[in-house]
């Protein structure tokens, strides 16, 4: 199809016929329905959201982010694990990562516009964001590093996707570099949204900006094996087989790291019992959704890799639908945990305990809105399936 | 220009609560537990009687800080948390998204959304009401039946509060985190 100078290679049979046209098999229709459920769940959550605004939702002056930043963080994560895999092939040449390469980078781009529905209902004025962001930047402001980066670095990978489709691998390989370089800088950006707050000192420090790039480059491999899981029905062939194993092999030492790096952050946390932080740690550890992380993010998926160096392609795939509902807990572990000890821990009214912990559970509308944009993402992915040719040309 | 803060003499507070209605009232606040820029904190009584620990119970009046080094105004990302000339922390509602990172930076707590404008809002020392009219106190100091606040310019070396700082012991909340903050705690 060509739009002015560009030439975008869409396929031939590409219509509404083709995309529901698809093989109406138990798991095909279990995934459609599911898709619809949650566009439905989306409308219903937006309408509930845009009549009460911030009440629809359970955040309190205590708990001013909820569900949806984790959710956000959750989508952009999946973005930069996208990037990062499919950087592997395209930018750094690494042959047996190349067929994956154009499949992740549009994958980049569709959890980034996921993770930007969601977060356009959770920021308050988001069409002002828009307009201040650039007459009155906040050049100290994370958030705004953050988010003006993410927005760089989406242009960049519709770019690099373009390039991609049209096997213009010179310039695919340019864009990629600079779209993973801003999508790394976006991406410690966001981890340093937490790191700066210095009044929580359960997140303050280098460790979140570092950790988001490490998790993210985790959650783009789990993520990688369950679009390829997808594509070939898990039926994989050899030169996929090899793909998978060296990304199995890498995923492998990247949780091991991880393993570590949280095991150290715990034990620092509670060392010399810190106020404010070593309560803080414990609380968490005693907490189930921090364990719901811990076995199905890392614990499952390294016992599946280490049971035969990642040879075993078919379970890592489940290993990774596993580690995907971990990483969720992550983030929102990572933002709930943030705001677990009240900052102000006097009584404030009668008939009130001093506050001792802030509690906080999504609202239906919130996890409404969530799904909805799972189903979002889920859509545009399966849309661009149809649309474009997502495998490696023959011949590059 | 002045450069504002605020000394308490917070031994001196009974609990009353005057200084929480008189600033909803003065700077139409809107009613709610959770809504109000400045509230009175109280430790409970602690121990068994007759060994009652009655030194532990204390009340803490407080509010915004307006520190010197903000962490409300270094995090916004679109400058809708500034400085006003005298040195009052204070924040445009038009410019204000509603991200609510200003509400998690600050360690003060100071922070509340206003369901009118749905933006953020936090005492302003009454700057559009009180200073505005030409009053030189805030609702707050003004209601208090003990006087435990005084307000004033802290760069004039012959206001009150200069004095009682010169004069008096003091202390800030959470001075460790470098916010410099403006209230200072009287001993």
């Amino acid at each position: 199809m060509k739009i002015g100078p560009l030439n975008i290679p869409i396929k031939e049979d590409f219509s509404l016929k083709s995309i529901l046209g698809f093989e109406k098999t138990p798991v095909n229709m279990l995934v459609a329905i599911s898709v619809v459920a949650m566009l439905a769940m989306l409308v219903l959550g937006v309408g509930n959201y845009l009549m009460h605004g911030h009440h629809a939702y359970n955040v309190t002056k205590e708990h001013p982010w909820g569900l949806l930043i984790a959710v956000y963080i959750f989508f952009v994560v999946s973005s930069t694990g996208f990037c990062i895999v499919g950087s592997l092939g395209d930018v750094f040449g690494f042959k047996d990562f190349t067929m994956i390469s154009k499949r992740a980078i549009f994958g980049s781009i569709v959890t980034i516009l996921a993770g930007f529905t969601v977060i356009a209902f959770e920021i308050g004025h988001p069409v002002r964001m828009m307009i201040y962001n650039v007459l009155s930047p906040g050049m100290t402001s994370a958030i705004w590093w953050m988010g003006t980066l993410y927005g760089v670095y989406l242009t960049f990978m519709i770019v690099e996707f373009y390039f991609l489709l049209n096997n213009d691998m010179k310039k695919a390989k340019t864009f990629g570099l600079i779209g993973l370089l801003v999508g790394l800088a976006a991406h410690s950006n966001l981890g340093s949204v937490f790191g700066f707050l210095n009044a929580r000192t359960i997140s303050q420090g280098v460790f979140y900006p570092t950790y988001f790039i490490l998790t993210a480059f985790i959650t783009g491999i789990f993520l990688s094996f369950i679009i390829m899981g997808f594509r070939y029905k898990l039926n994989f062939d050899d030169k996929t087989k090899k793909l998978l194993e060296g990304l199995a092999k890498i995923q492998g030492l990247l949780i091991s790291i991880l393993i570590f790096f949280v095991t150290w952050k715990m034990l620092t946390d509670i060392y010399g019992d810190m106020p404010n932080r070593a309560e803080v740690a414990r609380h968490i550890l005693g907490s189930w959704t921090f364990w719901a992380e811990v076995i199905l993010a890392m614990l499952i998926p390294l016992a599946i890799i280490l049971k035969d160096f990642g040879r075993s392609p078919v379970l890592m795939f489940w290993a990774s639908l596993s580690g995907m509902v971990g990483i969720f807990f992550m983030r929102y572990n990572l933002v709930h945990d943030t705001q677990l000890k009240p900052l102000q821990m006097m009584k404030l009214k009668e008939y009130q305990v001093a506050p001792e912990w802030v509690h906080y559970f999504p609202s239906a509308t919130e996890i409404m809105i969530s799904l909805g944009g799972l189903g979002v993402c889920i859509l545009l992915y399966y849309v661009g399936t149809r649309a474009f040719n997502l495998d490696e040309e023959e011949g590059h | 220009m002045a450069r504002y803060g605020m000394a308490l003499d917070y031994k001196n507070c009974i609990n009353c609560k005057a200084c929480e209605v008189a600033c909803k009232e003065e700077n139409g606040v809107l009613l709610g537990a959770d809504k109000h820029r400045i509230w009175v904190g109280q430790n409970e009584m602690k121990g068994q009687w007759p060994n009652l620990d009655i030194a532990n119970a204390a009340f803490l009046p407080s509010q915004c800080q307006h520190c010197d080094d903000a962490p409300c105004q270094m995090v916004c990302p679109t400058q809708a948390t500034y400085y006003d000339e005298n040195h009052v922390v204070r924040v445009d509602s038009d410019k204000c998204i509603l991200c609510s990172y200003c509400m998690n930076a600050c360690p003060y707590d100071a922070r509340y959304v206003d369901d009118r404008t749905m933006t953020v809002d936090k005492c302003t020392f009454c700057s559009d009401t009180r200073l505005a009219r030409g009053e030189m106190t805030t609702a707050c100091q003004n209601t208090c039946p003990t006087k435990v606040r005084t307000f004033g310019d802290l760069d004039d070396p012959n206001s009150e509060i200069s004095e009682l700082l010169r004069t008096r012991e003091h202390f800030s909340l959470k001075s460790h985190l470098g916010t410099k903050p403006k209230l200072f705690y009287l001993t």
